[in-house]
């Protein structure tokens, strides 16, 4: 066999060169030119062309030819096949083969600033793109078997470690020296959200890790265009080396796969995206992502839903997904997104064929599931003229079936690996399946069934009423069984020693020895021959009565997203928030998304009339301080600074809160980072789309703002003892961080290098920097500041920051010392204050918190909200606005507008929303009662004038959800009983955030 | 005496220059007085449009229709007209931390949580501050009573009744050591970032579950005989079994309230549930064995994903439909003062406004075993009771004018009204 040279010269040269090989011999030299021949095959040249009763030729690892009436060379091995099929081997995209186990994170327990990495690489050590696998690589015998027992030939290789991962190569499953493994040293660069082993603190958070990833992009850039003058840095120019490799991202779920596409097409890069086979659950926006994908084949199993209780713990979500996920390849083949399978994911590679099966079963075509094994990832990796069909001078990676191989009855028996072959049945193996009668001896005859795989078939003997399982060997026709009887006499083991005759694999005999050790001669006669499961099933087609994809995937979820609609509610009590103030008896026309008209007596021939008569009409809730929806931890709080990292990155459809905040009448919320740090992260206001995809969420036209915070949480005053080194730890240095970033982002101004002085030498080009860019936005009033904060001294501070650097601080948020400094906030020009109602002595900055504040505030002339801060509260704000009636008499009417003008004001965009106002968007809600008034419910929520939430609808889906989970559980409970594997359920803890910390929901 | 409406206006101008300070605890009750006219909400469900209200050295002495009732002239000293106003009964609140905590995050004003996992010798009476900053502003809504409960490892103490207008805490107390406090062990796996293994929950759920038998075998043993050598923990347990204590177990799955009730049973102790958000589950259970639930915030989120999106709102209801004795309640201090906010909006979720009202106020009276004294406006009962203005389980009408406790006309004065005056002043706001 040709031990070593290069592709290129194999393709061109391969029959004239002689081996040649770089290794020193010891003892007689062995050169081979290894030739086989196989005919009468069925053989797959590619995923979609076969070749009935053709020949393959296969010579020093490669393909010579595949086809009909191909002349045999002399010196070729040659096999017939009889009518098997040959197919190219499988290729796995997505594995860590061969690479060692990557270490578990150990946390620091005290704060690790910049990179442990010792030598000149960057600052973040989660950019690991240095990493090259071909220099780490080394075969693993047991786990190529394990492979190639699934008919994998060739895999891609990864570390699956850190955000940036460096490069994966691309190697075949064989035994042997690496360097013939190898065949692609660098064949991909590869990129996750996972910081995996990292220690330093930074990132955090999923908006940290997208920040980091941006960012290095544009060091890169910067580093190329002229950064290289300034410093060396082996992470940013093997980054740079990578970019020309495919780019494969493991991104996890689909929204994350969406937030992985949306960094790739910032920087023009075209990711090959690995998700974990929900993409079903968003097919639309997974297909305008535009990317390929690598897609696991990870089917959970069945939840135990043999205990009520513990089966009211797990969600609807979760038990549509066990039903739907293997409906996944299906759902990607059907909406023409090119994907590749893999292993990664699974617990047990071993069901990689049962899934793979039952994805077929789920409606993937035979063809697909072929292509997304072999043509499409060797595509996508390039290596395509050497993997995944079987072409002239391609490697002779291919696999020797007994069948179509994706018949469940099928058998592997050989998987050749660049010309070698791993044998793993006898081609004669003969099936030996079937019920029989054992005669041993004397002894009365029992019964013996051997079914399963036909390579490797199950074999059970009756003992008693049950089975004993028989451990079985076979070598060519050679057969012995070992089974223990422990319930019918004779007790004990028996050893049997035969053969299955040649003409008939249903005919076996031979001798053997009894428990008392006696020696007898045993043989077993057919009583019915084997029936494959796959014709048995009758109840195959019951079990693709599936449920329906709803938006979002959950309970609650819509079959069919709501519709803009006219609507005219006729006869409400409608408070306006205009100089009109609250209008009884009057109508108002929503049409388009907007609000059309208000008055008395309107009609539109158009409209669905909804009698208000006794009910109230508002315009929708806004929440100015909201942490719902997001995935991951919404402070990136590792540093003074995040000002780079955005809520608008992980914004989470899914979140139960969207609906649940749409049934206590919220149209819009303003999602903020926590208060972690002085300069938290850019914010994102949303409206409750419910069912929309995460960008379609955001409230569009709405200028860009930011959170600050202030005082204890910034300062770390109540996160332990060991969290004392990072600046600031007092009020006095908070000062000095925005001082210093405003200073910086003063003089900040990227850009390429200005043009030398005469004879003198360019300058390095300023990076653009994410940070800073943020920040200058600020000073240039293009962006604006909602700040966390509690005492009057740091809000004066942050006043006199702004001041002296020529802006206005926007809002302050929480503010419950605002009452002490409300005229000096008045007279810097604040845009306003949100406050909670009634919040205090939670900590020692709010021992000075009153409920009156909103109510001073409010006096003073600031434009005053209340907010919630918080999921709960967040669905009964109304309330929280009648507070302002009882603490300081602020009027109804100037209160309701504490909780949606107010806070539309302060976010800048009461142009669009915060009163019923024609030109405004219909965002409004009809409730039951005066809506400041305890008893008060919303009947129905629109947003862009529709309806997201109806308490009729409400009551429906409520009935449906029951329905729909009894109908899940009684079919998990079926799965359970056939044998299928089954999860225990537990309950996947909603997260809340808050400004500091996350909570979980429990069952309190 | 001067009418209660120029009182408030008096104090709250009073206080202006004066420091950030809790009012002086009322004197005892030196002269009769009646309220007329007010509406009575008399918290056993039933509402006296026009009623009045007589009270001497502290107690309920008349109450009735004034259409109908004929008053003695000069019998009450002191006439309070709450025309066009509602009497409640004195708001309850139970499972409380007040008096406890002091602000949440400074470990020094802390004293709700003891170290250790038996504890069931801790009293929380103890600890009690009754110059708390806090405490004013609860009872400036009509919370006038709160059980005063430890929190913290599997048995985390004693609580006590305390009326919130004292001196101190041998004052405050109403009712002393009333019951012991068990955190039922968690009965299911959860699963949320940093959450211990499958395994290990399981394990750690056991552990707890054989922890409690075992200690309450030992207590039991222990209370029925005369024991060689005094033990402080087992001394205290004694009370659960001659029936003088409560026990009063923590818990909200359906599987952990089950097997608590099972185990009271078996050891024969009073039971009372508190939080239970699965409690309607088991409703039928329940009300069978006549264990009565303290239902945890009704201002809270539905604990599963899929629940109905209004369960917590509309649990009372579904508790009375099913004939449970059910009170409402808020674990926290400085949150206490929205108890009846808890209340109306279970009012707007199916209860009557009487149905909520008696919630807060005769439901958890008769589970903390204080219900022949107070609870309800009837006489021979504690006047512990408040005016407002208007209907005090909405935010926006709630407007305690005067409170009494024992007869004791509370100041309603507060740092935080302190506060508002000071600033209104320096704003010159009216």
């Amino acid at each position: 066999m040709n031990k070593r040279c290069t592709i290129v010269a194999v393709l061109a040269f391969c029959f004239q060169t002689k081996a040649q090989i770089t290794f020193p011999v010891n003892g007689t030299t062995d050169p081979k030119h290894l030739t086989y021949a196989f005919k009468n095959a069925k053989i797959f040249t590619d995923y979609k062309t076969s070749i009935d009763s053709a020949i393959l030729i296969v010579r020093d690892g490669l393909v010579v030819d595949a086809g009909k009436n191909l002349a045999i060379p002399e010196d070729a091995v040659l096999f017939d096949l009889k009518g098997k099929f040959i197919y190219p081997s499988l290729i796995d995209i997505f594995t860590d083969y061969g690479l060692p186990e990557v270490a578990k994170r150990k946390d620091n327990e005290n704060p690790q600033f910049l990179s442990n990495t010792k030598g000149a690489y960057g600052w973040n050590q989660a950019i690991r793109s240095d990493y090259d696998a071909n220099k780490i690589f080394s075969a693993d015998s047991k786990k190529a078997d394990e492979y190639r027992k699934l008919c994998f030939g060739s895999v891609m290789t990864v570390n699956k470690d850190g955000i940036a991962r460096g490069t994966s190569s691309f190697v075949t499953l064989g035994d042997g020296r690496d360097n013939d493994i190898v065949i692609k040293d660098k064949v991909a660069a590869n990129y996750s959200f996972d910081k995996g082993s990292s220690p330093q603190d930074y990132p955090s958070s999923l908006m940290g890790t997208i920040a980091l990833l941006r960012q290095t992009y544009l060091d890169a850039q910067w580093y190329t265009n002229g950064g290289y003058k300034k410093e060396y840095n082996i992470s940013l120019d093997s980054w740079n080396k990578n970019q020309n490799l495919p780019q494969v991202f493991d991104a996890g779920d689909k929204q994350n796969e969406l937030r992985a596409d949306k960094v790739g097409d910032e920087f023009g890069v075209n990711y090959i995206i690995k998700g974990t086979g929900d993409e079903y659950q968003r097919i639309t926006e997974i297909k305008e992502m535009n990317d390929a994908l690598i897609v696991a084949l990870n089917f959970p199993d069945a939840y135990d839903m043999n205990d009520p209780y513990d089966a009211m713990n797990i969600s609807l979500g979760q038990m549509k997904h066990w039903e739907l996920a293997p409906t996944n390849p299906a759902a990607l083949e059907k909406a023409g997104i090119p994907f590749a399978l893999t292993t990664a994911d699974l617990k047990d590679k071993n069901i990689f064929w049962k899934n793979l099966r039952k994805a077929i079963e789920y409606g993937l075509s035979e063809q697909s599931a072929l292509r997304a094994l072999t043509q499409t990832p060797a595509e996508l990796l390039k290596v395509n003229d050497q993997v995944g069909s079987l072409k002239k001078g391609m490697l002779a990676n291919f696999v020797i079936t007994s069948k179509n191989i994706f018949d469940k009855d099928a058998v592997m028996y050989d998987n050749w690996v660049k010309g070698v072959r791993y044998k793993y049945l006898d081609y004669d193996t003969k099936d030996i399946r079937g019920t029989y009668s054992l005669s041993i001896g004397s002894l009365p005859a029992v019964k013996l069934r051997v079914n399963g795989d036909q390579g490797s078939p199950d074999m059970n003997v009756a003992d008693d009423t049950s089975l004993a399982k028989v451990s079985y060997s076979r070598q060519g026709g050679l057969i012995t069984l070992q089974f223990e009887k422990k319930k019918s006499a004779p007790k004990g083991t028996f050893h049997l020693s035969g053969y299955v005759k040649d003409e008939n694999p249903n005919d076996w005999n031979g001798t053997g020895q009894l428990p008392n050790g006696d020696w007898i001669t045993w043989n077993v006669k057919l009583d019915s021959a084997f029936i494959p499961q796959a014709k048995r099933d009758t109840t195959k087609k019951d079990s693709l009565k599936l449920g329906a994809v709803t938006y979002p995937f959950m309970a609650y979820g819509w079959k069919e997203m709501p519709k803009q609609k006219t609507v005219l509610f006729k006869n409400a009590t409608v408070w306006t928030n205009e100089k009109e103030g609250i209008l009884q008896n009057t109508d108002v026309l929503i049409a388009n998304g907007k609000i059309q008209k208000v008055g008395k007596g309107l009609s539109d021939p158009a409209a669905e009339v909804i009698d208000a008569t006794g009910k109230n009409l508002t315009s929708g809730i806004i929440d100015e301080h909201s942490h719902i929806c997001a995935s991951g931890d919404l402070n990136e709080g590792t540093q003074s600074s995040s000002a780079e990292v955005r809520v608008a990155d992980i914004i989470d459809a899914e979140d139960i809160n969207l609906y649940r905040q749409l049934a206590g009448g919220v149209t819009s919320s303003h999602i903020l980072h926590g208060s972690a740090n002085a300069i938290g992260g850019q914010t994102q206001l949303i409206k409750e789309r419910w069912g929309a995809s995460p960008e379609k969420m955001k409230f569009a036209g709405w200028p860009r703002f930011i959170k600050f915070a202030l005082g204890e949480n910034v300062k770390q005053s109540n996160w332990g003892d060991r969290q004392v080194t990072r600046f600031p730890q007092t009020r006095m240095g908070v000062e000095q961080v925005y001082a210093d970033y405003f200073t910086r982002a003063k003089e900040y101004n990227p850009g390429p290098s200005p043009l030398p002085p005469k004879g003198g030498i360019a300058a390095i080009p300023v990076r653009r920097d994410l940070e800073l860019e943020a920040l200058k936005e600020i000073l240039d009033s293009k962006r604006f500041i909602t700040c966390h904060s509690y005492v009057q001294s740091e809000i004066n501070m942050l006043m006199h920051v702004a001041d002296s650097f020529g802006f206005k601080v926007n809002t302050f948020t929480h503010i419950l010392e605002g009452y002490k400094v409300a005229d000096k906030m008045k007279a810097h020009g604040v845009r306003g204050a949100s406050s909670f109602a009634d919040w205090w002595a939670y900590k020692y900055e709010v021992y000075e918190a009153i409920p009156y504040n909103g109510a001073i505030m409010h006096d003073v002339g600031l434009t005053v909200a209340f907010n919630s801060d918080d999921a709960e509260m967040a669905r009964r704000l109304n309330q929280e606005a009648a507070k302002a009636v009882k603490y300081g008499g602020v009027s109804e009417e100037e209160a309701w507008k504490f909780v949606t003008l107010n806070p539309a004001k302060l976010l800048r965009v009461d142009d669009k929303v915060g009163s019923i106002k024609p030109g405004k968007d219909a965002d409004v809600v009809l409730w039951n009662d005066n809506p400041l008034c305890i008893y008060a419910k919303p009947l129905q929520t629109y947003v862009d004038g529709i309806k997201y939430f109806d308490v009729e609808t409400d009551k429906q889906m409520r009935a449906e959800i029951l329905k729909e989970r009894a109908r899940l559980i009684q079919k998990m409970t079926d799965s359970k009983n056939k044998g299928e594997g089954t999860q225990k359920p537990s309950l996947k803890a909603q997260t809340l955030h808050h400004c500091l910390e996350d909570e979980y929901v429990l069952i309190k | 005496m001067k009418n209660i409406i120029s009182t408030v206006t008096l104090s709250a101008v009073a206080f202006v220059s004066a420091l950030a300070q809790n009012p002086a605890p009322a004197p005892v009750q030196s002269e009769s007085i009646i309220i007329m006219n007010g509406t009575a909400h008399i918290g056993n469900g039933k509402v006296i449009e026009n009623s009045v209200i007589g009270f001497e050295n502290g107690k309920i002495t008349l109450i009735g229709d004034a259409t109908v009732i004929k008053l003695q002239e000069g019998k009450y000293k002191k006439k309070i007209s709450a025309f066009g106003k509602h009497v409640y009964p004195g708001f309850i609140n139970c499972n409380s931390s007040l008096g406890l905590t002091e602000i949440d995050l400074v470990r020094s004003t802390r004293d709700n949580y003891e170290v250790g996992d038996l504890n069931p010798n801790v009293r929380s009476i103890i600890a009690y501050n009754t110059d708390s900053k806090i405490t004013p502003t609860v009872r400036s809504n009509g919370v006038l009573m709160e059980q005063i409960v430890p929190s913290g490892g599997t048995i985390s103490g004693q609580s006590s009744v305390v009326e919130l207008d004292a001196w101190n805490w041998e004052d405050a107390s109403y009712k002393t050591d009333e019951g012991i406090h068990l955190n039922w062990p968690q009965m299911y796996v959860a699963k949320y970032p940093g959450s211990d293994p499958e395994d290990k929950q399981r394990e750690r759920m056991n552990k707890e579950m054989n922890n409690i038998e075992q200690f309450f075998s030992e207590a039991k043993a222990y209370a029925m005989s005369a024991p060689i050598e005094k033990n402080l923990r087992l001394e205290s347990m004694k009370g659960l079994f001659n029936g003088s204590k409560k026990l009063y177990v923590h818990c909200g799955y359906v599987k952990e309230i089950e097997s608590a009730v099972l185990f009271s049973k078996k050891f024969g102790v009073k039971m009372v549930l508190v939080d239970g958000q699965d409690a309607w589950r088991v409703s039928s259970l329940l009300k069978e064995n006549n264990i009565p639930v303290i239902l945890g915030r009704v201002h809270s989120l539905p604990p599963r994903e899929d629940d109905d999106v209004d369960l917590p709102y509309k649990l009372p209801y579904m508790l009375k439909q099913a004939g449970v004795t059910y009170a409402l309640s808020i674990d926290g201090s400085w949150q206490n003062r929205n108890l009846a906010f808890m209340a109306g909006t279970s009012a707007g979720y199916g209860l009557t406004k009487e149905e909520a009202l008696m919630s807060i106020t005769s439901a958890p009276a008769k589970i903390l075993g204080i219900d022949n004294t107070v609870g309800t406006l009837e006489t021979g009962k504690d006047a512990t009771l408040f005016i407002s203005s208007g209907d005090a389980l909405d935010m926006r009408t709630n407007n305690v004018d005067a409170a009494f406790i024992n007869g004791r006309e509370i100041n309603l004065d507060n740092v935080q009204k302190q506060l508002n005056a000071k600033y209104k002043e320096k704003y010159g706001l009216k």
